[in-house]
């Protein structure tokens, strides 16, 4: 049967109840797209060699009468997820044959409602980056365009969903690295309100700002992937149960009110950008919604905030990678040497970058100025941003200023890279649920481009998020 | 523009081994990324800092402390020996193999 990889998750969730089709024949079309289309897109590092095994098996536990939205559906799963027993690198050659011991939390859910993990995708190594292009193997290209960036870090995520080599995707997001490729690529991307999905068994980047988080092709998808993989976990102690909007914050009565903060959009974005932004704007209008102008004053500084905290907090959690217990090993003179060498060697240029400016932030003489001033600076963003949502339910700003941009253009600049980032990390300082929903297309050099619209909402209330990306569907 | 000492000094706080080239261009890197983040010197906060378990938190910060006792669910890590021992880089008689620290008798 041809195009069953064209299915949402929640169509083929409906045929697979039904008996029209099975687990098997919706891996089969992803594994015919995916030996067409990842040749050239570069999107799976790996496909697993037991994906109609797995398969198999989902089709054998729904005649035993189980069911479940994700029983038989492929996923993709970025390369920075532990699965147990299956290679994990985060795209870095320090990792190069590490093997993992244990799944992580969000894999062990979704083994349990039946998914089927199709291969591990590519991303940025160690999610340092937004296009993709610092993976130690290879760039991902953006399906609608291969001459340009699929975004990242979770590009190869993004890519495969939307080339529909796999009906779903696990990303991780940091600084927009699920929003941001999902932006580019055309899909849907939530990032969690942080501690609604558990850490345990992701690849840390920065602690206090990562979640795990779905691409999908529509909002209805995303909601049953985020569904699956949320909740309180004891092996994650910043984990919640996020049962919903928390009583402070005041849109549990969802006021259908979004904020725009208008002054961050005079200028940066492409005018043709804007213009998508703002017709989505007209359509929440037409379904309800009262649309008034806020002000985030300290949004603007938050990039600033962020490339102070993340690289701190990356120079922490990379000091496990010294090649004694997994990973690389290079012996040099000395024990010192040893660390030296196989670290230099291991990891790429963007990753021993952001390992340095963490050190130098955190490093004596300068820890109060820099690290000191900028969790002070991401606390009162985060009160800025409670406040503003005690009027609003949703903030809503495009999610990048630009469509995707071509292979290359910025990896000379890592400032340019960064600014990518510039609308998307503020949710991953202040903890609040963000999503990014396609906003239509935009035309560079002849090619239709996908642009993203992101909303930001109260902290454990995805539900206003999934309300309204519905309605811009 | 910070100095290569200071570089070099980060290096090896790091522990991340630099040639000349790699040196030179985090030496423009670093400065220039430390001139853009240098904006927020001119936060004024008005509050506590983020991971204070202030009552007027937004996020109400909470001790999640447990005993430490066994969990009721086990030892998620049982049985999962032979897999840490496979990935260790050097192995002997279920031992992994590093470098002597000790070098003298002190």
């Amino acid at each position: 049967m041809a195009n069953l990889n064209k299915l949402t998750i929640t169509e083929a969730g409906k045929k697979l109840a039904a008996g029209e089709i099975t687990s098997v024949q919706l891996v089969d079309a992803c594994l015919a797209e995916i030996e067409k289309r990842n040749p050239s897109l570069n999107a799976y590092l790996e496909v697993f060699a037991d994906v109609r095994e797995q398969a198999q098996k989902a089709d054998a536990r729904r005649a035993a009468g189980e069911s479940h939205p994700l029983l038989g559906i492929p996923l993709a799963v970025k390369d920075n997820i532990l699965i147990e027993g299956r290679r994990a690198g985060a795209a870095s050659k320090i990792l190069e044959n590490y093997v993992a011991s244990y799944d992580a939390t969000v894999i062990k859910k979704l083994k349990d409602a039946g998914a089927v993990f199709i291969g591990r995708t590519n991303m940025d190594e160690f999610a340092h980056g937004s296009s993709t292009e610092n993976s130690a193997y290879g760039p991902t290209k953006n399906p609608h365009d291969e001459s340009r960036v699929p975004g990242g870090s979770s590009g190869g995520s993004a890519a495969a969903v939307a080339a529909h080599m796999a009906l779903g995707a696990l990303g991780t997001d940091t600084g927009g690295s699920v929003r941001e490729p999902a932006s580019f690529c055309g899909v849907v991307g939530l990032k969690p309100t942080y501690g609604a999905v558990s850490r345990s068994g992701l690849i840390a980047m920065g602690s206090s700002l990562d979640q795990a988080g779905p691409l999908a092709r529509t909002v209805e998808d995303a909601e049953l992937i985020f569904n699956a993989i949320r909740g309180n976990d004891p092996l994650d102690s910043t984990s919640i149960e996020n049962k919903g909007p928390t009583l402070a914050q005041g849109s549990q009565g969802r006021t259908l009110k979004i904020g725009v903060p208008r002054k961050l959009l005079e200028k940066g974005i492409d005018a043709d950008v804007l213009q998508q932004f703002e017709k989505s704007l007209d359509t929440l209008r037409a379904k309800g919604y009262e649309v008034v102008d806020i002000e985030l004053p300290l949004a603007g500084l938050a990039l600033a905030v962020y490339y102070v905290i993340m690289p701190a907090e990356v120079s922490a959690n990379l000091a496990r990678f010294d090649g004694v217990r997994y990973g690389l090993s290079l012996k040099g003179e000395s024990l010192i040497d040893d660390y030296a060498k196989t670290r230099g060697d291991g990891f790429g240029a963007e990753v021993r970058r952001r390992i340095m400016l963490g050190t130098y932030v955190l490093s004596s003489g300068y820890y109060d100025a820099y690290y000191g001033k900028a969790t002070a600076a991401r606390a009162q963003l985060a009160r800025e941003v409670a406040g503003v949502l005690e009027n609003v339910c949703l903030i809503a700003t495009p999610t990048t200023t630009t469509p995707a941009a071509k292979l290359g253009e910025k990896t000379d600049d890592p400032l340019a890279m960064y600014l990518m980032d510039i609308f998307t990390v503020t949710a991953n300082l202040t903890g609040n649920p963000a999503i990014s929903v396609p906003m239509g297309t935009v035309t560079r050099e002849g090619k239709e481009l996908p642009a993203g619209l992101q909303l930001t909402a109260a902290h454990g209330d995805e539900q206003s998020l999934f309300v309204a990306g519905k309605l811009l569907q | 523009m910070i100095s290569r000492e200071e570089v070099l000094q980060l290096a090896l706080l790091a522990r991340l081994k630099l040639d000349d080239k790699e040196v030179a261009g985090l030496q423009k890197d670093i400065s220039g990324i430390l001139e853009y983040v240098g904006q927020i010197s001119a936060v004024q906060p008005q509050g506590e800092t983020f991971l204070s378990d202030s009552k007027d938190s937004p996020f109400g910060s909470r001790n999640v402390m447990r005993e430490d006792s066994p969990r009721a669910d086990g030892d998620t890590m049982a049985g999962k020996e032979e897999a840490l021992r496979t990935a260790f880089p050097k192995k002997e008689n279920n031992y992994n193999v590093v470098r002597k620290i000790i070098q003298k008798d002190e």
